[in-house]
């Protein structure tokens, strides 16, 4: 089976290619080697995020990241995020090509415009299980994103 | 001789960056002896003083005003504003590739912007100022060819029949203002500044040093007056003129890192030059001004609102000056969006 997952976001349809796997911090990983994947945003991420302009890492190469601990910043014409690692684990090197430049992120989200390679301690998620959990998260998604527009 | 006189200030970076220099240094050169144009550097815009020499200067050109710097043009021009250096909106055409977009539907109702809703500004002269963003361009060129575009529009619609030479041999401050005359021993000092080779007389030319400040500029083309702000600092920064319109009045009481006020304020008008975030620091607004916030959405802890955050923020300085923290309890207005639909309207446009 090689065809892509969808999810309709409004009037937009994210794809999601299932020969790779999944986290809930909305990026895909795929094995590049013994204990190494390459880490980027899915199709969701890029959607909310938009035109990326600005990624900025806080933490080094070969550092060992906690879930949740914050490893960098990006900037988009719409948003702007910290980011996050896929859980906890162990970011190997940086996409080099991104370092000046992002908009790689925008033009191959699935390809050229991989964030990272990290070694993960924990599970992953198949693009069927990251479906369902995006089916569930979707409503609190819109929710989180009107409410800050009301709170300013 | 010199009808249409355009003065143009170049307002440095902090520091001594040296491609920033040479950028600062490559223009002044170009415009040297250009006709119809006064070239001359200050330091940093945001970090003069009211009373700097500098400052002075630009409260004493007379004319038609283009001012550049290291800032968004937002924050350039009420930067000046809060000087009393005011003009109406000159528009320029050298953007930042991603806002050229924006700036086509905005150029309608540039002139002090009152359609935004804000309450505008004062006592506006009969002139025009330019700002500049010298971030937006690594070229020179563009920025001479932009300021001389400037200048050939002065031709057929205004001008000034003094040059700035002309007329700060006049004021009362001539000697003050003397340096800036001489753009060309300017650089000349500068360069032998910053390789150490300075003598008693190149310092003696070299402006007035100024420190790195940090405090609110408020953009009144889009500030309410809804006292927001002088409610929920309590450092004093802010106060009232005698019209009773919020006023920046204290600025040396800021402190420094925090921009807690322009979190709350509901109208996005309190620009923080130097904040890491584009729409504090005074970029044109995305989304009504405000970014999207997706750090909860990609795995952060649950987001903290605006309010939250500058709650926290004054807490902090609050204990640094060895205060009490006051949390949500002082200066938080029950908030009534009439922007709301606005915002939806905006949302909407992202498609969700």
């Amino acid at each position: 089976m090689t065809e892509p997952l969808s999810f309709m976001m409004g009037q937009y349809q994210a794809l999601f290619p299932v020969d790779r796997q999944y986290s809930r911090r909305h990026l895909w990983l795929q094995s590049a080697g013994a204990d190494r994947w390459r880490v980027g945003f899915t199709a969701y991420s890029v959607r909310l995020l938009q035109d990326v302009y600005f990624l900025e890492w806080s933490i080094d190469e070969g550092t060992r990241v906690r879930d949740r601990q914050e490893i960098g910043e990006i900037e988009s014409a719409k948003a702007v995020s910290s980011m996050f690692p896929p859980g906890a684990g162990t970011v190997i090197r940086f996409n080099p090509a991104l370092l000046n430049d992002p908009s790689g992120i925008n033009a191959d989200p699935y390809g050229t415009g991989w964030l990272y390679e990290f070694a993960p301690d924990e599970d992953l998620l198949s693009a069927a299980e990251y479906l369902e959990y995006l089916r569930s998260a979707w409503e609190d998604a819109q929710r989180t994103i009107k409410g800050q527009m009301n709170e300013g | 001789m010199s009808q249409h006189q355009l003065t143009v200030v170049i307002s440095q970076a902090q520091g001594r960056n040296p491609s920033k220099r040479r950028l600062e240094e490559d223009i002044a050169a170009a415009l040297i002896g250009e006709p119809g144009i006064s070239v001359t550097l200050v330091p940093h815009l945001y970090d003069m003083a009211p009373n700097h020499s500098g400052m002075q200067l630009l409260r004493e050109v007379p004319g038609p005003l283009l001012v550049m710097g290291w800032l968004y043009e937002r924050a350039i021009r009420w930067t000046l504003d809060r000087a009393g250096v005011r003009g109406h909106e000159g528009v320029t055409l050298l953007k930042a590739a991603e806002d050229v977009e924006d700036d086509e539907d905005s150029d309608e109702d540039t002139e002090e912007q009152r359609a935004a809703g804000g309450i505008g500004s004062l006592e506006v002269p009969d002139r025009s100022v330019w700002c500049l963003d010298l971030r937006v361009s690594e070229s020179a060129g563009e920025f001479v060819n932009e300021i001389r575009r400037v200048r050939d529009e002065l031709h057929t619609d205004e001008g000034s029949t003094t040059d700035l030479m002309s007329w700060i041999q006049g004021t009362p401050s001539a000697a003050q203002l003397q340096r800036y005359l001489q753009p060309e021993r300017l650089l000349e000092a500068r360069r032998a500044f910053d390789s150490g080779t300075a003598t008693l007389d190149d310092k003696a030319l070299l402006p007035e040093d100024t420190g790195r400040r940090w405090y609110p500029v408020i953009d009144y083309s889009r500030c309410t007056n809804c006292m927001e702000c002088i409610d929920f600092c309590l450092f004093g920064v802010y106060g009232v003129d005698a019209l009773d319109r919020i006023l920046v009045e204290q600025q040396d009481s800021c402190k420094k890192g925090c921009p807690a006020c322009s979190r709350v304020c509901p109208a996005n008008a309190i620009i923080f030059p130097h904040h890491k975030t584009a729409a504090i620091a005074g970029a044109e607004g995305e989304v009504s001004g405000l970014k999207i916030d997706l750090t909860k959405l990609f795995g952060g802890d649950e987001g903290e609102s605006a309010i939250e955050m500058a709650v926290r923020e004054r807490d902090r300085e609050l204990l640094l000056d060895g205060r009490e923290a006051v949390g949500m309890s002082v200066g938080i207005r029950q908030k009534h969006r009439d922007e709301m639909d606005q915002l939806l309207a905006d949302l909407d446009a992202l498609q969700f």
